[in-house]
């Protein structure tokens, strides 16, 4: 008996003293999980954001996975392993994600933190909601414009960057340098689609082109802007010679590494997004370039770009929600953090407060795209149901056109317009219209 | 014995009655994975066979690939094995060459493909430069990235060659000596000895060849992705380097996986697989059927 | 005068000069044929090799020779790239159902070909035309199934074992190959076995497995070639699950993962074939046995 007292005495002794000792025990931080599309430098400038959240939220311990992209997304929500919270480089595939109810609808959550649309310039809301559900919010946004490199064009003789669909033409033949065989050494400005960041939707937009009628149905054979694009399009590509800018092409480096073609002056003018500024400072700061918006088919249009930007929301099915919520909130509204992470990336601040925040770096290159971003004219491509077949239908029928061998263009559009609609309508589940 | 077949019945059922029979159900209905299926009947079918606007070029170049490319595997094979048959010296290093290639992972060759075919710095085109030859675009050509392929196609063909070789070096010498004091000739003999002797291998070869055609995925997936990116291709708008350039390279099973597995559609998707499943049958029928002309059973 | 009884010995006369000559042409084209077409085989794996041994920019140009030769581009690879992580991925896989074949399709193809029971060719004709469907055709159902299959919470979508599991129910091409060959083991044996009281189990294990070494060896060498290329399956359930990527995956991710370092990705390349390549090396006879069999009793 006194054996087992003691014991006991004992133990409790060495309860007591482990319980004193230990430190205050806390729950353990919820583990969330964050995809996102980015890699290398801005992944970095990504992760530094989430350990500031990290920091203020001790109790959530956030995951950042980079180089992710649509096709992973899609994946992983239809075989249930999707992370907390997901993010996509482009709005393409919110008819889908919204429509199916891949990411969930936001509003209520929403309502209940006081974040409103009014808080979003109205492109970003556009491209973040469908039917009437809004599944995603914007994080940054990205707009296009023209990129021109003023040692070449000061050796061409070329004062500024063109404004006028003349004027790049013109400029663009100027700046064109062959070599004796024929073949392309140096090309003023590549149309061809399908190169680097070429795709119909972003140069549409200086053309005034637009996708589908009041009433939804794809119009592009009666938008008049669509075959005079075209038309330009491949005049210019002729005059290159295609098979000719095919090979020079495929002799030219990564788009996303340093020897970009227009980082190291193989293509003298680009259209390309606002985040190339942070690419050109960090791997050719010694390059004398412009930026400036695209050449306008007609001079009211002048200033205005294509919009787009990354979102983020909240996949279906996920354990966290209210504390996935917290994050997408505060990385999405909280204007220090968009000012800060579009300084370091380099993309449009995505709050109507936050372009107007004292930490945003001023960057003369930088200011055209801000401007462009503002410009009422600016708009983005059509959110429809299928997703980002949409825009790649119209692509795959640019890139057949381009090769010569689409031969009547208006007939063509008219069956492009068909075949658009009856996707949409195939995406939407009924049958062919 | 129910013990002995039991794995594979269990087997058979779950990873091909199953699918088989659901498959055909899921042809029927609009789905996606998200939501439950959704009945639609034929309109899956209707879609396939007069709207969707890739369905042909599919079908086009799936024909295309077996036309072209099973005949040409078969000869060089057989050339192959002729030769190998014929030569003296050196049999076992040739052999071991051109077995090679037929080693290399899929994903490998056509990687080493891609890039040696790269029409501005690839080491073919320099090579066909200096020699004052202005080389094909390749895999950036729409007319030049099948042709690419088939040249993928052959380099690969080891397997097939070691089979001939076999069934060549099988044929009863008697057999030549025979025909030789009868007058023939050395290509006289060729058709009217080895050819009917080794014809249940050229069968064989045909069939495998055939089949392999229908389901002809790897190399088109990679060789558009890798060529697409060539032409540096902006790396945020998905599926759009599936069949580059143009469409060329997009394959019957290349279209199936983009519509069910990138687009969500997987209702259509199984009705792409449900036709796939008979032109399969049809086609194979139609040759086997064929082959009791030519064949020669029993030649061993 | 000689005696004739002595049979004169059998003299091989030489073929006149002419015939000779003609033949020794024929020899001399067709191994002149011959190395041509060994030059062109051969050619592809020599520009890869040479590009491996490149720097970055060099492989971006038209050079065809290395200037310096970067050998430690093939210890860069391991480092730019979790290559170790898809090899392991890749053995898991291959090792996994090549085993599951053998043990799978054995008894099986010994029901086939040697076990009279009704409905044998019936089954057989199945078996065939297993063989002969593309797997586009099952894949989309298998995929739903396996995505709407979560026994204890657990994921099947994102690893690799539906790819692997399948294996363990025997395979089409394995059952086919097998039947064929047991068709050739004498049924004397297999008589003997019975007269002595082995029930068809015994009989297996033991005097047929034995018999038959070359034939499961070769369908395991297919099958283990087989699993180590394949890419379709596996894009399919492991594809945006980077850590059970298979070589064949990673090889064509490489590209995308740090913008196209060609000379890397060729260095990849080769790393990735050679395991194959040493394995030829080291089982030729099986190899070239296996794909016999394959061929010839098909």
């Amino acid at each position: 008996m006194k054996r087992v007292a003691l014991v006991a005495a004992l133990l409790a002794l060495v309860l007591a003293g482990a319980a004193a000792g230990a430190p205050r025990h806390r729950s353990a931080p919820t583990k969330l999980t964050v995809w996102v599309g980015w890699s290398a430098r801005e992944l970095a400038a990504f992760k530094k954001l989430a350990a500031e959240y990290q920091k203020a939220n001790p109790d959530v311990s956030l995951s950042v996975v980079g180089s992710i992209n649509d096709d992973k997304i899609v994946a992983a929500i239809r075989a249930g392993t999707a992370p907390d919270v997901v993010s996509s480089f482009n709005s393409y595939n919110v008819g889908i994600y919204c429509g199916t109810g891949g990411w969930i609808d936001l509003s209520s959550l929403m309502k209940q933190s006081g974040i409103s649309t009014s808080m979003f310039p109205p492109t970003t809301n556009y491209y973040t909601q469908y039917g009437g559900k809004k599944c995603a919010l914007p994080l940054l946004a990205d707009t296009y414009g023209l990129y021109y490199n003023k040692t070449l064009f000061k050796k061409a003789g070329i004062a500024g960057p063109p404004k006028t669909i003349a004027e790049l033409t013109a400029d663009a033949k100027k700046l064109t340098v062959r070599n004796s065989d024929g073949s392309l050494k140096q090309v003023g400005i590549d149309p061809f689609i399908g190169f680097y960041e070429n795709v119909p939707e972003r140069w549409i937009l200086p053309w005034g082109g637009t996708y589908t009628d009041s009433s939804g149905k794809a119009h592009l054979a009666t938008d008049p802007a669509w075959t005079k694009w075209l038309t330009w399009q491949k005049q210019m590509i002729d005059w290159y010679g295609y098979k000719n800018l095919v090979k020079f092409q495929a002799g030219l480096g990564d788009e996303f590494s340093a020897s970009n073609a227009f980082e190291v002056g193989k293509v003298a003018m680009n259209l390309d997004g606002e985040w190339r500024v942070a690419f050109i400072k960090a791997e050719h700061p010694t390059l004398d370039y412009g930026t400036a918006p695209m050449p306008a088919a007609n001079p009211s249009l002048y200033g205005s770009g294509y919009i787009n930007g990354t979102i983020i929301g909240i996949p279906k099915n996920g354990k966290h929600t209210q504390q996935a919520w917290d994050f997408v909130k505060w990385v999405t509204t909280n204007t220090h953090a968009l000012a800060e992470f579009s300084n370091a990336i380099k993309n449009v601040p995505s709050t109507t407060a936050s372009t107007h925040s004292k930490e945003l770096v001023p960057d003369t290159h930088f200011a055209t795209f801000l401007k462009i971003f503002a410009n009422p004219k600016s708009g983005t491509s059509p959110i429809e149901a299928s997703g980002a077949s949409y825009t790649n239908l119209v692509q795959n029928f640019a890139t057949k056109w381009q090769a010569g061998q689409v031969k009547d263009l208006h007939g063509g559009l008219v069956t492009l317009d068909k075949q658009l609609d009856a996707q949409v309508s195939q995406a939407k589940g009924g049958g062919v219209p | 014995m129910l013990l002995l077949m039991a794995p594979w019945l269990v087997g058979f059922s779950v990873f091909f009655g199953y699918p088989l029979v659901m498959s055909a159900y899921l042809s029927l209905n609009h789905y996606d994975l998200l939501s439950p299926p959704r009945w639609v009947g034929l309109a899956n079918y209707r879609y396939l066979f007069s709207v969707d606007p890739q369905t042909w070029t599919a079908v086009k170049n799936t024909l295309w690939l077996i036309v072209v490319l099973v005949p040409l595997q078969v000869l060089s094979a057989f050339g192959l094995a002729i030769m190998l048959a014929r030569a003296r010296q050196g049999v076992g290093i040739f052999r071991t060459i051109f077995y090679l290639p037929a080693l290399a992972p899929p994903v490998a060759a056509t990687l080493g493909f891609v890039f040696i075919l790269n029409p501005a710095t690839g080491p073919v085109n320099t090579i066909l430069g200096h020699l004052g030859i202005s080389g094909p675009l390749w895999f950036q050509d729409p007319h030049w990235s099948k042709p690419s392929l088939v040249l993928l196609g052959i380099w690969g063909v080891g397997n097939t060659m070691i089979i001939f070789l076999a069934a060549v070096l099988d044929v009863p010498r008697t057999l030549y000596e025979s025909a030789q004091l009868d007058g023939a000739g050395p290509l006289q003999r060729l058709r009217y000895v080895t050819l009917p002797s080794i014809s249940p291998v050229i069968l064989f070869a045909v069939v495998l060849g055939v089949i392999q055609g229908l389901q002809y995925f790897t190399q088109a997936y990679v060789a558009a992705g890798v060529a697409a990116g060539q032409a540096s291709q902006a790396a945020d708008v998905t599926a759009v380097s599936l069949g580059y350039p143009l469409d060329s390279t997009l394959f019957y099973p290349v279209l199936l996986y983009q519509h069910g597995f990138t687009d969500f559609q997987m209702g259509y998707a199984s009705a792409m697989a449900m036709f796939l499943l008979v032109v399969s049958f049809a086609v194979t029928l139609v040759i086997v059927l064929n082959s009791r002309r030519w064949v020669h059973e029993g030649a061993r | 005068m000689s005696a004739v009884g002595v049979a004169a010995p059998l003299v091989r006369r030489k073929p006149p000069a002419r015939v000779r000559r003609k033949r020794m042409l024929v020899a001399i084209a067709n191994h002149s044929v011959l190395i041509a077409a060994a030059i062109a085989f051969l050619a592809p794996f020599a520009f890869i090799t040479l590009t491996a041994l490149m720097t970055n920019n060099q492989a971006l140009s038209s050079n065809l020779w290395p200037h310096p030769f970067a050998w430690h581009n093939f210890i860069d690879v391991f480092t730019k790239a979790p290559l170790w992580r898809w090899t392991l991925n890749t053995m898991e896989y291959s090792f996994a159902a090549t085993l599951g074949v053998v043990l799978s399709s054995v008894p099986v193809a010994y029901a086939l070909a040697r076990i009279r029971w009704r409905g044998r060719t019936v089954a057989f004709m199945v078996v065939l035309v297993a063989l002969m469907l593309p797997p586009q055709v099952t894949v989309v159902p298998l995929y739903v199934m396996w995505a709407k299959f979560h026994p204890f919470g657990f994921n099947f979508i994102g690893t690799l074992w539906p790819v692997i599991i399948p294996n363990w129910f025997g395979d089409a091409f394995s059952i086919f190959l097998l039947r064929q060959f047991f068709l050739t083991i004498p049924e004397e044996y297999m008589d003997a076995a019975r007269v002595d009281g082995c029930g068809e189990l015994r009989i297996l294990t033991t005097v047929v497995a034995r018999l038959a070494k070359p034939a499961i060896a070769a369908v395991a060498l297919f099958s283990f070639l087989y699993t180590f290329n394949d890419f379709f399956l596996p894009l399919l359930y492991t594809g945006e699950s980077a850590h059970h990527w298979v070589l064949s995956i990673g090889l064509s991710e490489f590209r995308s993962l740090h913008q196209v370092q060609w000379n890397l990705t060729m260095a990849a390349t080769l790393l990735v074939m050679a395991p194959v390549i040493v394995l030829f090396f080291l089982a030729q006879r099986a190899f070239v046995e296996g794909v016999t069999l394959t061929g010839v009793k098909g």
